[in-house]
């Protein structure tokens, strides 16, 4: 009971935050100045705020038609989610054009390679092609690999300059989502399973969303276009105040 | 399972790193001007001359003189941030998050007390989230008039 309670409160407030977060975008302007963030928070509503309950309102929670829907557009989500991290490696090589043309190769190259760990498996006669643990296991090496690669374009940012000040907020956020249900989707497989495991991984993804899209709201009302420096006080300030 | 311990270990690594850069990002905010200069004058507020010992002095870690003084900074502060200038009188959420990093650090600084490792970064990330607080309630303050009086002056009769 507390469990569907808490699960109903964080799946709603994920669609609360969405509409907003658009809202907020629009209001503000920053569609032109963030596309990929507002294309991401535009299939986030459709698919996850409009589709998804659609298709449960119109066939129910046990049919199949439900039950592929919600597995093909998390397939979707993720690859919208991997493609932001594209677009931010684009924002923070604005001007790096040397380093950028590395990572145009790099980019889709970490896409196959996550692709063909998935096929691995189906290919050793393990998993069958119709069995969702397939889509299950290319979607947790999806989370891990938009991890890395969101690390090191944290990392990448403490040592290029940023023109865009939202960025590090806004990888942040994207950090949040992605390492979240990782462990989450990790803890599933290595319990085998356990219903224990399976329930805490479902509470864990909206959850990390809801972070990731407070996060957004932060850096798209307080946080200015240019990239911030923290506030030191010269010295012998702390005496004047005395 | 060897690739899933992996993935379980290293993510749980990076989520606990992206919560502690996401508010080291909002710790970042740039405010106009030192407001905390005056919060701190008008509430006998300690946190600067405690960065001041630790940064300039490099004086030895006088553990519990730190700790109760950070403390009472923290609770003279959380109060004024709910009900100085604040006609809500509730905490916005990034202030809860810090308030929970700040609980974080505060933690962590007592575990390496124990492990007997550094104390002064802890020390000095817990000075920076006290000055945040002390910003954001002086440009509060500063954001109302009260007649002629001052932040300082205002926030002595509260």
């Amino acid at each position: 009971m507390i469990n569907a309670v808490v699960g109903d409160v964080l799946q709603y407030g994920d669609y609360l935050l969405e509409v907003v977060l658009v809202a907020a975008v629009v209001y503000r302007g920053l569609w032109r100045r963030l596309p990929g963030v507002s294309l991401y928070l535009l299939s986030l509503v459709a698919l996850d705020t409009v589709g998804r309950p659609l298709v449960l309102y119109r066939f129910g929670f046990h049919s199949t038609e439900y039950w592929y829907t919600y597995w093909i557009t998390n397939v979707a989500l993720q690859l919208a989610a991997f493609l932001l991290v594209c677009s931010f490696f684009r924002s923070a090589c604005a001007n790096e054009e040397r380093l950028w043309h590395v990572l145009r190769l790099a980019l889709p190259l970490v896409f196959l390679l996550t692709v063909a760990l998935s096929v691995v498996p189906i290919w050793q006669g393990r998993l069958s092609k119709m069995n969702m643990d397939f889509v299950a296991q290319f979607e947790q090496y999806m989370y891990f690999a938009c991890l890395v690669l969101n690390t090191l374009l944290f990392i990448m940012m403490q040592y290029v300059e940023v023109e865009e000040g939202r960025l590090p907020l806004l990888v942040c956020g994207l950090g949040l989502q992605f390492a979240g249900p990782a462990a989450g989707m990790a803890v599933v497989v290595l319990t085998g399973g356990q219903e224990y495991a399976k329930s805490l991984a479902a509470h864990i993804d909206p959850l990390c969303t809801l972070g990731m899209l407070l996060t957004w709201l932060y850096a798209v009302r307080r946080v200015p276009r240019t990239a911030l420096r923290p506030v030191r006080e010269e010295p012998g300030t702390v005496e004047q105040a005395a | 399972m060897f690739a899933a311990s992996v993935i379980l270990i290293v993510s749980a690594a990076l989520f606990l790193f992206y919560l502690q850069a996401t508010c080291q990002k909002i710790l970042a905010h740039k405010f106009d001007q030192a407001y905390y200069l005056t919060i701190a004058d008008a509430n006998r507020l300690e946190f600067p001359f405690v960065r001041k010992a630790l940064e300039e002095f490099r004086a030895p870690v006088d553990y519990p003189w730190v700790c109760m003084t950070l403390k009472c900074d923290y609770l003279a502060l959380t109060y004024l941030l709910k009900n100085a200038a604040n006609a809500k009188h509730t905490y916005t959420r990034e202030e809860r998050l810090l308030m929970l990093y700040f609980r974080a650090i505060f933690f962590a600084l007592f575990t390496a007390r124990l492990l007997k490792l550094a104390e002064k970064p802890a020390i000095l990330k817990l000075t920076e989230i006290l000055q945040h607080f002390a910003d954001i309630v002086g440009e509060r303050v500063n954001q109302v008039r009260f007649g002629d009086l001052s932040a300082s002056d205002y926030l002595i009769t509260l």
